[in-house]
């Protein structure tokens, strides 16, 4: 039986000093995993930057951004790969299987948002508003972790490394 | 006395609220997650959250990804 495609949603954080240039970097290697598995990106986007609710490796702050694609499984793998990689600028990741309904609710949440997209980092934004309206009720329960093993183990050292006032 | 026993009544039965309403546990929607976290920023148990099994297990997969992203904290200690 052939690999069909899945839909995926990446979040991640990166830390809020991070050079555009270095972020480029990490988001060029996030596109070639991801087309060199038969993918597309559905949406790309910076999220928000907000306050962490605990600090992650000295940081108080971080920058979420977004990234909705289709493509083989593998690419999912590869991108984690490349998140964890950069695990000093990238403070956070997680990568969900979504349903195709959600992905292109997603897609044209974006088209809606797109123009005032410029005059959104209002400061005390803490909710975006691309997140409310959405009512599919099947997207969650279909939704299958990604999050690898490494994943997880790096998110408790961080929170232990956190509390003991950080080693990295 | 009848609408005085129906108001007993409602305040004491909850319905779910998303298996009513048509709203998505999205973990990324944090002003309606941090609704089910207590001062103590933990999960709401069931019993006063009101909602159904399925929705109660939902929540808290759902919350706990919040945490895992520092969108929600795991504790007041932080
Ligand atoms: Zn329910």
């Amino acid at each position: 039986m052939a690999i069909t495609p899945n839909y995926y949603e990446t979040l991640y954080v990166t830390r809020p000093d991070l050079q555009e240039e270095a972020l480029a970097t990490i988001q060029n290697k996030l596109q070639d995993s991801i087309s060199t598995n038969q993918g597309e990106i559905i949406k790309a986007e910076k999220w928000a930057e907000r306050p962490l609710a605990y600090e992650i490796q000295d940081h108080k702050r971080g920058i979420y951004y977004i990234l909705v694609f289709k493509a083989l499984p593998d690419a999912s793998k590869e991108i984690e790969k490349h998140l964890q990689f950069y695990n000093t600028d990238i403070l956070r990741f997680m990568t969900l299987k979504i349903t195709e309904e959600a992905a292109n609710k997603s897609k044209a949440s974006q088209e809606e948002k797109a123009p005032k997209a410029e005059t959104t980092p209002a400061p005390k934004a803490e909710e975006p508003e691309t997140v409310k309206p959405e009512i599919t009720k099947e997207a969650t329960t279909e939704e299958v972790i990604v999050e690898t093993e490494a994943n997880v183990e790096t998110a408790q050292e961080a929170t232990t490394t956190s509390e003991e006032g950080g080693n990295q | 006395m009848d609408s005085r026993r129906d108001k007993r009544y409602f305040s004491k039965k909850k319905v779910c609220r998303f298996c009513t309403e048509p709203i998505e546990m999205d973990y990324k929607n944090v002003d309606l997650l941090s609704r089910f976290i207590t001062d103590r920023k933990k999960i709401v148990p069931r019993r006063n959250s009101g909602l159904c099994a399925y929705h109660q297990r939902q929540l808290a997969t759902t919350i706990k990804r919040t945490r895992f992203m520092a969108l929600l904290p795991y504790t007041v200690l932080h």
